[in-house]
């Protein structure tokens, strides 16, 4: 097989966007990538998880066409052409001294006309809109340089959203932003892709989040080590081939259920109720006599 | 006919400046020498200084010792050889740097010795050409040719054109190249374009300042711009303000008996000078905006 090989054919089964036959990358004497085979279901919203260094952000370059590769992507888009991408990468370093304001810097992507002969109103219309989307109208004439992380993922994902991707690439959209920011833009990214019906690939390293706004979750450690929803696939065993064996993660499958029954069986359900995503909390706090889950919970703590 | 027209624009372009020191014409030409350099050397200096170029500048710079000599090993006229071999190095070093995983700097810092080695190899071989070898390292504006100010006309007609087509895609390159790739940009094609264009700039305007403060012409007044500027349009017409001002500012003061500088420091501190106050100016409108 030549590297590259990439097969562009409508009449695969429309639910997948993307399908990896037998990826296989190696970058000097890495061997990043093993033998991938594995699945993108369209127009859903599909987590790559996986420890450092496991090749889950060379996939997406894969995908992007930036590397090369040996094997078989085959991207099956509705017009049988290449997908069109947005990408949002992890962290945009660049030069933030350079003279430029949030909507400069969307349209030299865009418009035509040299931006030293004026902005184009028509697509400073167009750009505004997408603004609005991502919920941030209000940093259009700020310096770019001068932007929050935050904000600048926020500005780079209606950068991206701007190319009406077929396929968004996000990878790690949530990290560097606190815990409630990372909530606020997955809701914000499924009511996006929602009303536009693009497939959205993200990498993440929180298995949180991933349990709560994935709907298809690629288990990535050189190979595939699993894929599938996110509820049945983020088992113990495929989570301790993933991440290794001693790492000691929790078990995300059974967490919200515990959660869920040891709240209605506590009496100090009110007290109870604001440590409820965590499985530490749950051990500390749930120790009420009447919690069946205190005496585990307290064998675990230990 | 190309002299008188060159003669033309000499005069017209000096009727703005219109002190005694401007009557003869070797004045004239330089000064207009000056104001086709000016602007190519604004434009390239905001995108060298956007995209960490500099030290690629200076190479660039450097490479003219090798035209000098290559142009003397085939007795060809230097005006053709140099810029024949910035180019060539030019795209080399961005070739190089697209492909290779070495860093940018590596691989200008061993392109950079090789060229200046073999430059002075040849030409201190040659004692004539190695007395010349001096106009390399200071320039000499007063001396330009007809040839040289052809060759920059047409010059600044190409890099207009590049850059009214390519400006905002430059822009966008230099925040995230990936980015702009993945987006449908054509990357390499703008790199090439700019690396083939800024190559010529360079190797042209040392015959202004010289290979020591060529890069200086691009980058100090772009760095000038940057001070006084909040978006990518007042970047564009603050840079060339300070360009222009300084190149016929430095000349006009080069002339005056009192000061009895070369042209080429003399444009060159000015624009210094005129950093520093933009220097200032931005601290104390930051501290403004702090407030």
């Amino acid at each position: 097989m030549s590297p590259n090989t990439k097969e562009l054919n409508s009449k695969e089964s429309p639910a997948n966007a993307i399908e990896f036959e037998h990826v296989d990358l190696t970058l000097g004497e890495n061997h990043i990538l093993q033998d991938v085979c594995a699945h993108v279901p369209q127009g859903l919203s599909t987590a790559i998880v996986g420890p450092n260094g496991a090749g889950k952000t060379t996939l997406t370059m894969a995908i992007l066409g930036l590397v090369k590769y040996y094997g078989i992507i085959r991207f099956s888009s509705i017009s049988g052409e290449k997908p069109r991408f947005g990408f949002v990468p992890q962290r945009l370093v660049f030069d933030r001294d350079i003279p430029m304001t949030v909507m400069d810097y969307l349209l030299s992507g865009l418009q035509r006309r040299p931006l030293f002969f004026g902005q184009s109103p028509k697509w400073v219309k167009h750009i505004m809109a997408y603004l609005d989307e991502v919920e941030c109208t209000k940093l259009a004439d700020h310096a770019f340089g001068a932007l929050s992380g935050g904000e600048i993922q926020r500005v780079l994902l209606a950068q991206a959203l701007l190319q009406e991707p077929d396929i968004l690439i996000l990878d790690e959209p949530t990290s560097g932003v606190d815990f409630k920011g990372g909530q606020i833009c997955c809701e914000l990214l499924r009511k996006v892709r929602e009303k536009r019906g693009f497939t959205q690939i993200m990498i993440s390293h929180d298995l949180a989040t991933v349990t709560a706004h994935a709907d298809h979750v690629i288990c990535l450690n050189h190979t595939v080590c699993g894929e599938g929803k996110p509820r049945e696939t983020l088992s113990h065993n495929v989570l301790a081939k993933t991440f290794g064996l001693h790492l000691g993660l929790p078990d995300i499958h059974g967490i919200p259920q515990n959660v869920q029954e040891c709240t209605e069986n506590c009496p100090l359900i009110e007290e109870h109720k604001h440590l409820h995503d965590h499985c530490n909390h749950l051990h500390q706090h749930c120790g009420h006599s009447h919690c069946k889950f205190a005496e585990e919970g307290e064998n675990h703590a230990e | 006919m190309l002299n008188e027209m060159i003669v033309r624009s000499a005069e017209l372009v000096s009727c703005l400046f219109p002190f005694d020191c401007m009557e003869p014409m070797f004045m004239k030409r330089a000064m207009l020498g000056l104001m086709l350099i000016a602007p190519l050397a604004a434009l390239s200096g905001i995108q060298v200084v956007n995209s960490n170029m500099s030290f690629f500048s200076d190479a660039i710079g450097h490479s003219a010792f090798a035209g000098a000599a290559i142009g003397l090993l085939l007795a060809m006229p230097v005006n053709f050889t140099m810029p024949g071999v910035a180019l060539i190095i030019g795209l080399l070093i961005m070739g190089l740097k697209r492909k290779s995983r070495l860093s940018t700097d590596t691989i200008i810092g061993i392109i950079f010795s090789a060229i200046v080695a073999f430059g002075l190899a040849i030409v201190s071989r040659n004692r004539e050409a190695s007395r010349g070898a001096n106009m390399f390292l200071y320039g000499d504006i007063l001396t330009i040719g007809d040839t040289e100010i052809t060759m920059l006309a047409v010059l600044l007609m190409l890099f207009l054109i590049f850059q009214v087509v390519a400006w905002n895609r430059m822009l966008h390159i230099s925040v995230n190249a990936q980015i702009a790739t993945v987006h449908r940009i054509q990357t390499g094609v703008y790199q090439y374009l700019f690396a083939a264009l800024l190559s010529l700039v360079v190797m042209l305007s040392v015959k202004a300042v010289g290979v020591l403060l060529v890069t200086a012409i691009m980058i100090v007044p772009a760095a000038t711009a940057r001070n006084f500027s909040k978006n990518s349009k007042q970047l564009f017409y603050s840079a060339l303000a300070v360009s222009y001002l300084c190149s016929a500012g430095g000349l006009l003061v080069s002339a005056q008996k009192w000061a009895n500088v070369p042209s080429g420091a003399a444009i060159v501190l000015l624009s210094c000078a005129v950093f520093a106050v933009s220097f200032l100016y931005a601290c104390i409108t930051n501290r403004k905006a702090a407030r």
